[in-house]
């Protein structure tokens, strides 16, 4: 009985309109992101100036290519836009995913959790049917056209967004969050010359609402957008929600991202509404003359598919749940804290003086940060520990360039987290330059001295 | 399902209810009810703080200009001690204004012209005798400033006679020494102008907390100076405690020594400490803090309080170092080393949880919080 409404699930069809109004969203958003990345000044302050880079466990080949890394945005922003307009899709949708976590994977302290949504939600999209439909492929090759889809094929991307909403909000059940309504008790009053809003945003009870508010809202709001009746107004608080974000906090293009593909949750019919209202400004054909066509994937095909997808939702949903294999607090070691939906948790600080000590004179050497990396590499890098020994490294080979004989490389770092007392991060007496940089467990990251409780 | 309905609407009310809601003009609760005043605090700053230092500042900068001319005029022991009695007030003066490296003052580095030391005396020695210099060139920048006078003043011969001679006999540096004071002259004067000028309102309108709004610029350049030019120029790097290795000629005032070396570090500490303090009822950086309700979420203990104790001891640490800094740093390192080991401790309650709990933003690159 299960097993053949599983099958119903899976051979029921949807009109493919989703899809191609995602593709066009997601496809300007991400033009839109590498424009204004490269208009800030960014790809030079972040990728050209620094002399050291710090790469992800496994990817370490991954790195910025000189004067191409302009190259590298531009067949990044070239890709989005033949996306956009389902030119090539598959090619360019493939070439999307690749260039853009590329570019993701060069550096660490860029990390932010929603390029990590722009890099599945491209994976996904180079996987499904979508430029099928409204596509300038179908133009140019008609046969290619279809007007309906496998329906999981639609709901994969909705239960991606799913998963990033309930993830950020299960992320938020914790006692900083709830009980103290850190960080944002911080953060709040930092805003309160914002018109409007601004004089409540310095009251204590505000930043509580807000914390309460944002974990109800990440926790349900998938649900409401899942059904008819709450769908328009669960909308309506997505907007308010991300827009309140947007005025409040540096999250770049993030609230945008999430606003649009939101919209994936709204039935074929709607979707099909503005594909025609798009047709009617680009006095582009009707498709009447066509009747209503499924794709039909081959069985071999479908099966690749739907075990690609399995396992990829699989990963999704445990991955984020990786911190419980390690033993001290997550907030302050952040061993298996990233890829995991936890946005906006932590005010974070610290402060770290490297010291290099010459294995043969003993001679010490105290080490400017700044003279090796960016104002953003060093932020980053000064709490969280798997960059302090990168890091360290890095300085080990360096010194060693410089005729230091046996480079140890000590650091004194110095870590507050959510309005706590700094306190001592790292051990002191440990030569980082020994330490291997894996993923294991670091045993020289000094104690917590406290709990957040929750997951 | 109307359950659900019901609730989203409630969402929704409570969100626009955010956006909409005027703050109570009647303001009279005893709780800070809008969080603190960043635009006072700006006010206090330009107004009672920077402005007021400036000028004394540049009252000591025009004696030091007379006395300049005046012992360049007739060069004899005499006209050489006024003058440095006029150099030693306003390099004591200039302690109370080096924090205050932002806007107009980073423009031009103040800093760099005025007080980077030691003097690099060969470079001196080499401009005087060619005659040609750029005091704009990085090169130049230990070649300038308070640091220059005190080898010009105390340095280039031995026994005041000797140096009053040196300039009696050389236009060359006569011509200097009143070239480095015209250069620290024009250059403060530039950043005195923006201050009576337009700067004033653009610093104090720049409110909010972002990487280039005036607080974030005032906290930068104020724990900068704590740490890089207080904590290490001043005791750190000659007592060799980041190195181990002492240097006590890289003193400040080293050709005077005495008492003045220590003198200026306690007027800088005393300066940065007041900067925090602030005068009562007055907005400062603890009221600020105060008004954010700061405090160490494991203790309950106030931010404040932790950092007014530490700048305590730090500064009676500091102040333990007398009378003679260089003799000091020779004889008792290890009381050296421990006044840097306090300031360390200050530099890092700034430069972390007092940064932190303002929310600070310090870069402009998109960042979700970790």
């Amino acid at each position: 009985m299960q097993s053949s409404r599983l099958q119903r699930y899976l051979h029921a069809y949807t009109p493919a309109a989703p899809l191609a109004t995602f593709r066009m969203a997601f496809g300007l958003l991400v033009l839109a992101s590498v424009v204004r990345f490269w208009a800030k000044g960014w790809i030079d302050e972040l990728y050209l100036q620094p002399k050291f880079f710090f790469p992800y466990y496994g990817f370490e080949w991954v790195r910025p290519l000189g004067v191409y890394t302009y190259g590298l945005f531009a067949f990044c922003g070239l890709c989005a836009l033949l996306v956009t307009l389902g030119y090539r899709y598959r090619a360019a949708s493939l070439g999307l995913f690749l260039s853009f976590t590329y570019i993701e994977l060069m550096d660490k302290s860029t990390y932010l959790n929603h390029y990590y949504f722009v890099s599945l939600a491209a994976l996904l999209l180079a996987l499904l049917p979508a430029g099928r439909y409204f596509a300038l492929d179908t133009h140019r090759h008609p046969a290619r056209w279809r007007s309906e889809v496998p329906r999981w094929t639609v709901d994969a991307l909705r239960l991606l967004m799913g998963i990033v909403y309930v993830y950020a909000g299960l992320a938020k059940l914790n006692s900083d969050w709830l009980v103290e309504a850190m960080p944002l008790r911080i953060w709040l009053p930092a805003k309160n010359d914002l018109p409007l809003i601004g004089p409540l945003l310095g009251q204590v009870w505000v930043a509580y609402a807000f914390s309460w508010f944002g974990a109800v809202y990440d926790l349900t709001v998938p649900f409401f957008l899942l059904y008819r009746r709450t769908r328009p107004w669960a909308y309506v608080t997505v907007v308010v929600f991300h827009v309140l974000t947007a005025v409040l906090f540096p999250i770049g293009m993030f609230p945008y991202v999430m606003m649009v593909a939101a919209l994936v949750f709204f039935p074929g019919a709607w979707h099909e509404r503005v594909l025609q209202r798009l047709r009617g400004l680009l006095r582009s054909s009707p498709t009447a003359p066509f009747s209503p066509t499924p794709l039909r994937y081959g069985p071999a095909r479908r099966q690749l598919l739907l075990l690609t997808l399995g396992v990829f939702f699989a990963v999704q949903l445990v991955l984020p749940f990786r911190y419980l294999l390690y033993p001290h607090e997550l907030f302050w070691t952040e061993e298996g804290y990233r890829f995991s939906w936890r946005v906006m948790l932590m005010e974070k600080m610290g402060y770290v003086q490297f010291k290099v000590v010459d294995g043969a004179t003993g001679r010490i050497r105290q080490v400017d940060n700044r003279a090796h990396l960016s104002v953003l590499q060093e932020k980053m890098m000064s709490t969280q520990p798997d960059m302090l020994v990168q890091f360290a490294h890095y300085l080990r080979d360096y010194y060693a360039g410089q005729g230091v004989q046996r480079p140890q490389v000590y650091a004194d770092a110095y870590v507050s987290l959510n309005g706590r007392l700094g306190k001592s991060f790292i051990d002191p007496t440990v030569d980082l330059a020994r330490v291997k940089d894996d993923l294991q467990p670091k045993p020289w990251i000094l104690p917590f001295d406290d709990e957040i409780t929750g997951l | 399902m109307k359950k659900s309905l019901l609730f989203a609407l409630t969402l929704l009310l409570l969100t626009v209810g955010m956006f909409s809601c005027q703050k109570d003009p009647a303001g009279d609760s005893p709780e800070p009810s809008t969080g603190p005043d960043r635009k006072a605090l700006l006010t206090h700053w330009a107004d009672s703080l920077v402005k007021p230092a400036y000028q004394r500042f540049n009252d000591k900068l025009v004696v030091l200009k007379a006395k300049t001319t005046a012992f360049t005029a007739a060069p004899a022991p005499a006209t050489l001690e006024e003058l440095r009695q006029a150099w030693q007030a306003a390099y004591v003066e200039w302690q109370k204004v080096e924090l205050y490296e932002f806007g107009p003052a980073e423009q031009v580095s103040l800093r760099n012209h005025f007080n980077i030391y030691p003097a690099d005396v060969t470079g001196i020695n080499r401009n005087i005798t060619s005659g040609s210099y750029d005091f704009e060139l990085s090169t130049a920048i230990p070649q300038q400033g308070f640091p220059t006078l005190d080898y010009l003043l105390n340095g280039v011969a031995t026994g005041d006679a000797a140096i009053a001679q040196r300039y009696a006999s050389s236009a060359n540096h006569r011509r200097y020494l009143t070239d480095v004071v015209a250069k620290m002259e024009q250059t403060f004067g530039t950043v005195y102008a923006q201050w009576n000028g337009s700067y004033r309102d653009t610093f104090i309108n720049n409110a909010g907390t972002d990487a280039s709004s005036s607080l974030s610029r005032v906290i930068n350049a104020y724990s900068l100076y704590y740490e890089r030019y207080l904590r290490a120029g001043k005791i750190g790097i000659p007592a060799g405690a980041m190195t181990g290795a002492p240097l006590p000629d890289k003193i400040e005032a080293y050709y005077q020594r005495g008492a003045l070396p220590l003198q200026l570090a306690t007027t800088a500490h005393a300066a940065v400490q007041q900067f925090f303090t602030g005068r009562t009822g007055q907005p400062s950086l603890k009221s600020y803090l105060d008004a954010l309700g700061a405090k160490d979420s494991r203790t309950g203990q106030s931010l404040t309080s932790i950092i007014s104790a530490q700048f305590g001891v730090s500064a009676q640490q500091l102040a333990s170092l007398g009378p003679d800094l260089h003799a000091t740093i020779t004889a008792r390192n290890a009381d050296a080393v421990a006044s840097y080991n306090e300031m360390q401790k200050a530099v890092r309650l700034i430069k972390v949880d007092m940064t932190s709990a303002m929310g600070i933003t310090v870069t402009y690159v998109d960042n979700d919080g970790d």
